[in-house]
């Protein structure tokens, strides 16, 4: 905690620094910022709703890793979610009880298909995952523009957009007036499923011995093929869950640029908090202040909201860092005797 | 100093003179590694100095070698031959040659790490630490993992390097080779120096008394055999050239210890994988009668198939788990440590407590995360999950491999109970001693292939070492 509150202090500092680099006044950057995100209850649900955003994909590249898996591919399963969500829901007229289940269901079900491409290379073939995933997210893109665009395209949609869903197809608001729906409700939820998956079933502890020792699972019985591909099917479906619910919640149809990147970030804000899914919370709350504070530290302190990426980028750093010195460190502990 | 300020040596006084041989003896965690890592320079001391008139060369337990990387590079590493920026790849291989054939190491310059039998591995270790002409070399267990042949070679080569005035420091808990090679020998016990004993006047008794601090325990009477047909290996193939296991047949009965003898790298470990059922094999091995499907580790262990692989840190135990959570490692699916999906927390518990009771686990607690154990304690917790399920056969791979004489004796006896008890216990090993004290029946193999079989009225080690050299 204290180690956490060290970094954030000296996050702070760097952004400061860059600021005064960009010729503006650090003060009044922090205020624009923190006044943006959490100014007023418009600000906060705002916040909410990107902290929604990044929590999908957050615990999706967390439940990966926690089986040794490096998904970079969050940005694409995200994006073939909302894709998968977007088309049905512009051609889906029915009642939204059971409209947005079957949406969001249909749209898990997307992630978890390209989430399972990268889970069977691995799983047959042993190719890395890392690889895999990275270039996926460029396919998931180039996709998703082809279709809406050419075959898939709707009436009367001039962008490279599905036409809207019905308003029955929409996710119910928690504060009306707001983009603030249950989605968050359904996040914080699989993160307190994930939580009890990790500490308490036979699956999670499986997954985990896979992670930590895979060797060692593997002479235990626990099949490490069918587990990353397992791992990566369900961890594609997290973030393809969070798409779905930007398209049903947010933007009310899918747009190719539905993510400014949630699932570049979510690796970031997964490493913060500690792949521990509650902390996770707490650390997409925090990338939420940043990113829906951002414009208006544009918009009034003048800073470049750029300065929010590079500080990402610099938490990113950070913990990389970190992790390596942990690693270092537990390499230490193991010499004999 | 362990966290929690205990010392893992402290005050601790030790000359090695040039020319001399010097054991360093104790048990697992009395601090042994420790006092070497300090005088190797490798670890700070908080108090007290180190002298050395010279390099300080120490070859250690677990080897510091990359295993991506040849063998020359390995020996070079750190010192590299070089004309200008460009690496002297025909120096740096003609130098190992060199040390190689002058030291009686004989090992290929050209061969990948990872690829070499552990045996050959350290002589890598050795060789590097050779090259950098050390006034005092230090051994780290070092003929643990080696054959009898290799073990002579071996300390010909330590009695040469003290005769040419190398002071030479072996930290062993074999003590019938301290008897046997050195002059002088010091025992820790719990980061103190228990003893000091010249060679010529004492035995492996005292010094075993001195190490343990009491009495050895004493091994389980024998009881009578039942033998029952339990595993049977026939026609088995696996592996890769020169390490493969080639059309092995042989039955372990319920009841038996059946051991292996033979010198690391004659297809033990591709046989032991094989029934573990970790790679693919042809010929078949069967349960009670029954064919085992290849492959597939976790129907073999459902069955009753349990193993003690030969790498317990990386093979059979998740080293940042606590002991609760890697004793139900392998068993999570059975019945009695699960509530539905979940873990059963507390059955795991319970089974971590009777196996830290029963083995004699010396840990603050069963919450404690097995990397912070010895060896030995690490073992005592794999045998004690191995046989907490009343398993029908057991596979053993140097089951005592680095560890003190009082667990290796605790691990021993546990063997024989399990046979008493009606279990098929199969053991590898590359102690001879280990062999012909525990086994019914030995087996010896030599390139893969069984060469001969003896049962226990009719052991006859000479016979049994020529034809792991490979005698007709």
């Amino acid at each position: 905690m204290i180690r956490g509150l060290a970094i954030g202090l000296a996050l702070a500092l760097f952004a400061a620094a860059a600021m005064l680099l960009a010729g503006a006044n650090p003060l009044l950057g922090f205020w624009a910022l923190f006044r943006g995100a959490l100014g007023g209850v418009p600000q906060i649900s705002e916040t909410l709703v990107q902290t929604t955003a990044l929590l999908f994909p957050s615990l999706a590249v967390a439940f990966a890793f926690r089986a040794g898996l490096f998904n970079i591919g969050a940005e694409g399963q995200l994006v073939i979610g909302g894709l998968v969500a977007g088309v049905i829901g512009a051609r889906l007229e029915t009642s939204g009880l059971i409209a947005i289940p079957l949406l969001l269901i249909a749209g898990s079900a997307g992630g978890a298909a390209w989430g399972a491409i990268a889970g069977v290379l691995r799983a047959r073939f042993g190719g890395s995952e890392v690889i895999a995933t990275l270039m996926l997210n460029i396919v998931a893109a180039l996709l998703a523009n082809y279709l809406v665009v050419g075959p898939l395209h709707s009436p009367g949609v001039a962008g490279p957009e599905t036409a809207e869903l019905p308003h029955s197809s929409w996710l119910p608001a928690l504060l009306p007036g707001t983009r603030l729906t249950v989605a968050l409700l359904i996040a914080l939820a699989l993160a307190f499923v994930l939580r009890w998956v990790f500490a308490r079933t036979v699956f999670g502890y499986e997954l985990r011995a896979v992670g930590d020792a895979p060797e060692a699972a593997r002479r235990a019985g626990i099949n490490l093929a069918k587990t990353a591909f397992v791992t990566m099917a369900l961890s594609g479906a997290m973030a393809g869950l969070g798409g779905a619910t930007i398209v049903t919640g947010v933007l009310h149809r899918f747009n190719v640029s539905l993510s400014p990147g949630y699932g570049f970030i979510a690796i970031a804000v997964a490493l913060v908090g500690d792949l521990d899914p509650l902390r996770i919370i707490i650390a997409s709350f925090a990338f939420g202040i940043l990113q829906s504070g951002a414009l208006s530290m544009q918009a009034l302190a003048h800073v470049p909201k750029d300065v929010v990426s590079f500080v990402e980028g610099l938490a990113i750093v950070a913990l990389a860092a970190r992790r390596f010195v942990a690693g270092r460190k537990q390499m230490t502990a193991l010499a004999p005797e | 100093m362990y966290p929690g300020g205990v010392h893992a040596v402290a005050g601790v006084d030790l000359d090695v003179f040039p020319g001399e041989i010097h054991a360093l003896c104790g048990e697992n965690g009395a601090g042994k590694t420790t006092l070497a890592s300090i005088a190797a320079g490798k670890l700070k001391a908080t108090g007290g100095t180190v002298v050395a008139h010279g390099n300080v060369g120490l070859v250690h337990q677990h080897f510091e070698l990359v295993d991506r990387l040849r063998v020359w590079e390995n020996v070079v590493l750190g010192r590299e031959p070089h004309r200008g920026a460009e690496l002297d790849r025909a120096a740096a291989r003609a130098e190992v040659e060199k040390l190689s054939r002058e030291y009686g190491l004989a090992v290929d310059p050209d061969a990948v790490i990872e690829s070499l039998p552990v045996g050959i591995a350290q002589r890598v270790e050795l060789l590097r630490e050779l090259a950098r002409d050390p006034a005092v070399l230090i051994l780290d267990e070092p003929t643990a993992v080696l054959a009898p042949a290799e073990i002579d070679a071996l300390f010909a080569t330590v009695r040469a390097l003290a005769a040419r005035g190398t002071a030479v420091l072996i930290i062993t808990h074999k003590l019938q080779e301290v008897v046997a090679h050195t002059s002088r020998i010091t025992v820790m016990r719990a980061g103190k120096v228990v003893a000091r004993l010249e060679t010529a006047q004492t035995n492996v008794d005292d010094i075993a008394r001195a190490m343990v601090g009491g009495e050895l325990p004493e091994l389980a009477a024998r009881l009578e055999t039942a033998p029952k047909p339990a595993l049977a290996v026939r026609g088995v193939s696996a592996g890769e050239s020169s390490l493969a296991v080639r059309n092995a047949s042989f039955e372990v009965h319920g009841g038996e210890i059946v051991g292996v003898a033979g010198v690391e790298g004659n297809g033990q470990s591709a046989l032991a994988d094989a029934i573990a059922g970790v790679i693919p094999y042809l010929g078949s091995i069967e349960l009670d009668g029954v064919a085992l499907p290849v492959g597939d580790p976790a129907r073999r262990i459902a069955q009753g198939i349990r193993t003690i692989p030969q790498d317990r840190r990386r093979e059979a135990l998740v080293l940042s788990w606590s002991i609760v959570d890697n004793v139900a490692l392998g068993d999570q699916r059975r019945p009695s440590l699960r509530k539905g999906v979940t873990v059963d927390r507390g059955a795991a518990r319970e089974l971590a407590k009777r196996i830290v009771e029963r083995f004699d686990v010396r840990t603050p607690s069963v919450d404690t995360s097995v990397s912070e154990l010895s060896g030995g304690n690490q073992q005592k917790v794999v045998v004690g999950r191995a046989l907490a399920h009343d398993p029908k056969f057991l596979l053993v791979y140097q089951p005592t491999r680095g560890i003190d004489v009082g667990a290796a004796a605790l691990v021993q006896s546990r063997l024989i109970e399990a046979r008493n008890a009606g279990v098929a216990v199969f053991l590898i090993s590359f102690e001879l001693d280990e062999v012909l004290a525990l086994s019914d029946r030995v087996i010896v193999m030599y390139r893969g292939a069984v060469v001969g079989t003896f049962e226990r009225g009719a052991l006859d080690r000479a016979r049994i070492g020529s034809l792991m050299a490979g005698a007709a």
